[in-house]
């Protein structure tokens, strides 16, 4: 019990810090599981995202990232297979060529380092907790998104 | 049918079991099972390790896509986890079998695991807590360690821990009993003890695959030096799981090395001290991992030292191509010498010569991968003699003939896998389901006799979509892996606060028993529409707690989960205050997500139980009969006015040296006879339409005969041709410069007149494939090929001068090592490197009909001799029809012009398109024996579906909303299923009418993967379940505080 108060106070103090709010897009079949295993295995990375389970990274909408910046989400993480990994063949590929375009669009609402595309596969627990931690502190540097 | 006939069959299935055990959980026996299930037959797999994966789980990638090889697998251990007609029986033993073909006793022996595996929740509590340290891990090739409370792997099926029986302190020294009490589920039991199960089936498969005994090798490998490992170590080490987690370190230091030394044959093709067969697969997955460890550190430097290059598949030897021209590794065509260790650096010197320059030379290395001989199982003799059949030579188990390598010696006992000799994991796969047939032609007649039909007997709830969303949620504290880390009564009153939760309970273990009543009793109580369970991931869980919903009367797809120990508590074990809110936030968006949730319909296609077969020769004869003994009518489709394809070319065929043409004969009389099959010789397809289960398709013979026939599924056997070299070597113009295939011919003729006058005969490999351009690839049955000629001719005409100009001999498998050096005493063998060519030229009134000039790369020298005939082996190519095939079936065609299979290791018989199948020649250059298993497996993918009668779709599925639609068709060009069409809608508007495009989504065929949702530039398709509403809606409840 001790143990969990000290980390408790720790944490009132870590409370004052700014801490990111990420959405997290993961398709059901590599990068999902690559985020399970990192559970699995116990990498620990911090609580600044919200995974929102799509079959496919092919099904995430260029809107969906917009609509988050729009509700004052600080940054944004497409994942999914590799490329030629892919569950449904090549809906991956197509993720790919969106988001590119999308990156575009950022740039110009100068958004584009709140938002990563990254392929992670179902043995890439690790590679999952780290993309998460380094995605967290390039977020907490540039601050809450409502401040810019 | 008479009642005579009724009867006799009534007698016949008296004795038959529709039931199959498959021993061996590995990949083999893993797709055995699984379509053993869905032909209607229940599967008992035994497994005598702790986990069904088998070697593929241990491997890091697969070559040569590179897929991440534990992804593509898990799905299918879990799909094997959750089938009610798979009884997973691991960490046992088949000891005794009795009985007879369709009707087997099996003893099986379960040994203690010491944990309950229906208590057990594989959370891991108690090996954290286990004192005693460390064991070597095996999974992970005996480099990591584990606790002797353990999971294999992470991934493991069943996901269940065990105790180790040899380190326990508590079984060895009666103290500790530590995971005992911290188990929360209680499931620790140090009562069991081993225990036998008796069972009855109709047949068995044996898929116990193989092992990598490196510490057998002789000494000169060097595998007692600590960076001296096996590949199958090194797999493990490369793997993001594996013990330096992904980090290539080697073993003395554990630092990165630098330079790294892949030694392929190491202990293999060696007719003395080692093993004398090719293990086939290790020219390849050695070139895989050089490429991954280039990937890890692009700095590093890989030597592969190589023999032969067997790069014989679909892509294998482009693959290796790259790997030197990409990547920057470097092949040494050598021989080793032996291994040693510079004791004070720990680095190894290889001693090799060197072919190319005939030099013998050192490499110093600091980590060395051997490609040691893949052997069959230890256990391989023990279990044979357990049932009653025969290993070979090699200790692998023996098959019934040359040409049936899936069947044993003993009836209704079946092999699949590495374990009746070396194959790679698309063959094995193929296998699996060629097994798979073999067993359903067997018990056939008991089909679905012994399958779980689901009974669900409370009536699905009607659910109108004004109502009120009534929701009810249960949060999981999974003993004190959620509950530790988040505070869940906390997350419980803040989540019974949101609106339209009408309910929401938390309880100890969610995927209990008890738990599954409780969640009926909910429904039921209060009337819910919706469900959430937040527990664990969806991807093991999901199902039952759908099926728990099914049994209350809730449609499936009313269920949502929310991952909140996975993706949450374990993660964030020292946030407990974040952890917490992430909690909430999750099962907050999932009830935004629940409100929008409708239920789905998951419709039922019926299925046209006929087939058709496009192509006459073997494959395709093979597929036929195997279709049509179990009882569907089965349509053959030949281009040509006889079958027999390819075969009708040949003089003997190889391994066997039997006439082909007397080896065709009983197969084309059971075709030709069978009362199920017709065929249509001299036709072709001209259309196809429809989907899985209901093709219309129009055939037309010659003279412009149409039939009309209704099948439910597709088989493309088409083979492929012999490449005519036309500029090579002078073919055109010269008549004594013929390929492979016209030898056959002459020789087919059996007078052999033609011989008197030839004096010398040389044989060219490698004609025109293998080159940086035009045909890269190798052809895969070329060179045995023409070693089965040499053996003929030199029979035939002892004094013939027979000499082979190669490059690089393809003798992988089993028995094709032994069958090469057996040749070599007819031949004399030469080789040449692509850089060289050989060079024909025609001699003026000599003795002969042409000079030979060649560059022998292994001497190092210009060699000339003449010769009267040149033969070429030239590649087998795909033929031009199957562009315009191609298009009428929808399915994809390879670089190479062959056509494309779902998935390369794992689909290698499938199409992407539902409900047509490949085999044989149209697939890849293959030798006979590979064509009649491949067509086998053909068959049995196809029975799945035959046998089902109806289909149901999933209710997953991307839907038009047929207003807003423009017909643009976009959806359609991205889809990767084919499953959208545009079609011609008639829109009647006031005063007049318009035929419009629409988008047309066949659920039959959609996948639901949502790519065409997001493509459709006016939001006209709907993705059910993943809804552009119901995603949005979670990212507004996120943030809404």
């Amino acid at each position: 019990m001790k143990i969990v108060e000290k980390s408790d106070k720790k944490q009132v103090k870590k409370d004052r810090e700014f801490k990111p709010n990420i959405v997290c897009f993961c398709c059901n079949w590599c990068s999902y599981a690559g985020a399970d295993l990192a559970g699995v295995s116990r990498f620990q990375y911090p609580a600044s995202i919200r995974i929102i389970r799509v079959m496919c990274s092919g099904r995430v909408e260029p809107a969906f990232i917009l609509k988050s910046f729009k509700d004052n989400v600080d940054g944004v993480l497409v994942t999914g297979c590799h490329i030629g990994d892919c569950h449904y063949i090549s809906g991956n590929e197509f993720t790919k060529d969106r988001f590119e375009r999308l990156m575009k669009i950022l740039k110009y609402l100068g958004l584009k380092d709140r938002f990563r595309l990254e392929w992670i596969s179902a043995s890439e627990g690790k590679k999952f907790a780290e993309l998460v931690t380094t995605f967290t502190n390039q977020i907490k540097k540039l601050g809450p998104l409502n401040n810019i | 049918m008479s009642k005579s006939k009724n009867s006799s069959q009534k007698s016949q299935t008296d004795d038959l079991i529709g039931a199959a055990l498959v021993i061996g959980g590995g990949i083999a026996g893993i797709q055995a099972s699984l379509d053993l299930t869905e032909m209607g037959f229940k599967v008992f797999l035994v497994e005598k390790t702790p986990s069904i994966g088998g070697r593929m789980a241990q491997l890091d990638k697969t070559f040569p896509t590179n897929d991440c090889s534990l992804c593509i697998l898990a799905p299918k251990m879990v799909e094997v986890f959750r089938n009610p007609n798979i009884k997973l029986m691991t960490y046992s033993e088949v000891i005794e079998v009795s009985g007879h073909a369709g009707h087997f006793f099996i003893k099986i022996l379960k040994k203690p695991r010491y944990v309950d595996e229906d208590k057990c929740k594989g959370c891991g509590d108690c090996a954290s807590k286990c004192p005693k340290i460390e064991a070597p891990n095996i999974f992970d090739m005996n480099l990591g360690r584990r606790k002797s409370i353990y999971i294999p792997f992470p991934q493991a099926v069943p996901p269940v821990y065990l105790i180790d029986s040899d380190m326990c302190l508590f079984l060895n020294k009666g103290v500790c009993r530590v995971c005992e009490r911290i188990c929360e589920a209680q499931a620790i039991n140090f009562e069991q003890k081993p225990e036998e199960v008796q069972i009855e089936v109709g047949a068995i498969i044996v898929a116990i695959g193989f092992d990598m005994l490196a510490s057998k090798l002789p000494d000169n490998w060097g595998y007692k030096y600590e960076n001296v490992i096996t590949s199958l170590e090194y797999e493990r080490i490369l793997c993001a799981s594996g013990p330096f987690e992904g980090h290539v370190l080697r073993l003395s230091d554990e630092k990165e090395p630098h330079k790294i030394a892949f030694i392929q044959c190491a202990g293999s093709r060696d007719f003395h001290i080692g093993i004398p067969y090719c293990s086939s697969v290790c020219c390849m997955y050695t070139a895989k991992e050089a490429i991954i460890t280039k990937e890890h550190s692009n700095s590093s430097e890989c030597y592969i030292f190589r023999h032969d290059l067997r790069a014989y598949g679909k892509n294998f030897y482009e693959y290796t191509q790259r790997a030197q021209d990409e990547y920057g590794v470097k092949y040494f065509n050598s021989k080793i010498s032996k291994i040693v260790e510079d004791p004070k650096t720990k680095d190894l010197i290889i001693k090799y010569e060197d072919l190319d320059d005939g030099k013998f030379h050192d490499l110093r290395a600091n980590l060395v991968v051997l490609a040691t001989p893949l052997v069959p199982s230890e256990d391989s003799e023990k279990v044979a003699k357990i049932l009653g059949i025969n290993v070979d030579k090699y200790k692998f188990f023996k098959e019934k003939t040359l040409y049936d390598k899936l069947s044993s010696e003993q009836e209704g006992i079946f092999l699949c896998g590495f374990c009746q000799g070396p194959l790679d994991i698309p063959e094995t796969v193929a296998d699996a389901s060629g097994v798979a047939n073999k067993v359903s032609t067997l018990l056939y007649l008991v089909r679905n006799t012994l399958l779980k039909e689901k009974v669900v007997s409370v009536p699905e709830k009607k659910i109108n979509l004004e109502d009120e969303p009534c929701i009810g949620v249960m949060i999981c504290h999974c003993g004190i892996n959620i509950g530790k880390y988040v505070d869940v009564p906390q997350v419980l009153e803040y989540i019974k606060t949101l609106p339209n939760v009408t309910v929401a309970v938390d309880n100890l273990y969610s995927c209990s028993s008890d738990s599954q009543t409780r969640i009926k009793e909910l429904i039921a109580e209060y009337d819910l529409n919706r469900f959430i369970v937040a527990s664990c991931t969806p991807r093991t869980h999901e199902k039952l707690f759908q099926e728990t919903c099914e049994e209350a009367g809730l449609n499936k797809y009313l269920f949502e989960m929310v991952n909140i120990r996975d993706q949450c508590s374990w993660v964030h074990m020292e946030q407990k205050v974040d952890g917490t809110k992430k909690a909430k936030d999750l099962i907050e968006m999932a009830v935004a997500k629940s409100r929008l949730l409708k239920p789905q319909k998951e419709s039922k296609l019926s299925i046209t139980p006929e087939a058709l077969i496009i192509g006459g020769g073997i494959s395709g004869l093979i597929a036929t009969l195997n279709i049509a003994i179990q009882g569907f009518t089965t349509h053959l489709v030949e281009k040509e006015s006889k079958l027999g394809g390819n075969l009708n070319n040949l003089y003997q065929i190889f391994p066997g040296y039997q006439k082909a043409s007397e080896f065709l004969e009983p197969f084309v009389n059971k075709v030709k006879s069978h009362s199920n099959i017709n065929i249509y010789l001299n036709s072709n397809i001209t259309e196809i339409r429809g989907y899985i289960g209901n093709y219309d398709v129009i055939i037309t013979t010659k003279g412009n005969k149409v039939n009309n026939i209704k099948v439910g599924i597709i088989i493309v056997a088409t083979g492929a041709n012999e490449l005519i070299p036309e500029t090579i070597y002078n073919y055109k113009k010269e008549k004594n410069v013929i390929t492979q295939l016209e030898l056959e011919q002459k020789l087919r003729k059996e007078n052999i007149e033609w011989l008197d006058n030839i004096k010398s005969i040389t044989f060219i490999l490698c004609v025109n494939s293998r080159q940086k351009e035009g045909i890269t690839y190798c052809s895969n049955i070329c060179c045995t090929n023409a070693l089965k000629n040499i053996n003929i001719l030199k029979k035939l005409k002892p004094d013939l001068a027979l000499i082979l100009i190669y490059r690089d001999l393809q003798m992988s498998k089993k028995g094709n090592e032994e069958f090469y050096r057996d040749s070599r005493k007819n031949a004399l063998f030469l080789r040449y490197s692509l850089d060289k060519l050989p060079i024909i030229s025609k001699t003026k009134n000599g003795k002969f009909n042409y000079k030979i000039t060649l560059f022998e790369h292994n001497l190092k020298g210009e060699v000339e001799f003449y010769g009267d005939l040149i033969i070429l082996a030239t590649p087998m190519i795909a033929p031009e029809n199957f562009k315009e095939l191609s298009k009428m079936l929808k399915v994809p065609q390879d670089q190479s012009g062959f056509f494309l299979e779902a998935h390369v290791k794992l689909r290698p018989i499938d199409f992407a398109t539902d409900g047509v199948f490949l085999c044989g020649c149209a697939h890849w250059p293959k030798n006979i024996q590979e064509s009649i298993a491949q067509a086998n497996g053909a068959a049995g993918r196809a029975i799945r579906i035959l046998s089902a009668k109806e289909m149901k779709t999933s209710g997953l599925v991307a839907e038009v909303i047929e207003d807003y639609c423009i017909g643009c068709g976009k959806c359609a060009d991205v889809c990767p299923y084919n499953a959208i069409e545009l079609i011609e809608v008639e829109k009647t508007f006031e005063d007049y009418t318009l035929c419009l495009k629409k988008s047309n989504i066949n659920s039959a065929l959609c996948k639901g993967c949502g790519t065409c949702g997001v493509q459709c530039p006016n939001s006209a398709i709907f993705i059910s379940h993943f809804s552009f509403k119901q995603i949005n809606a979670m990212i507004k409840a996120y943030l809404k505080n």
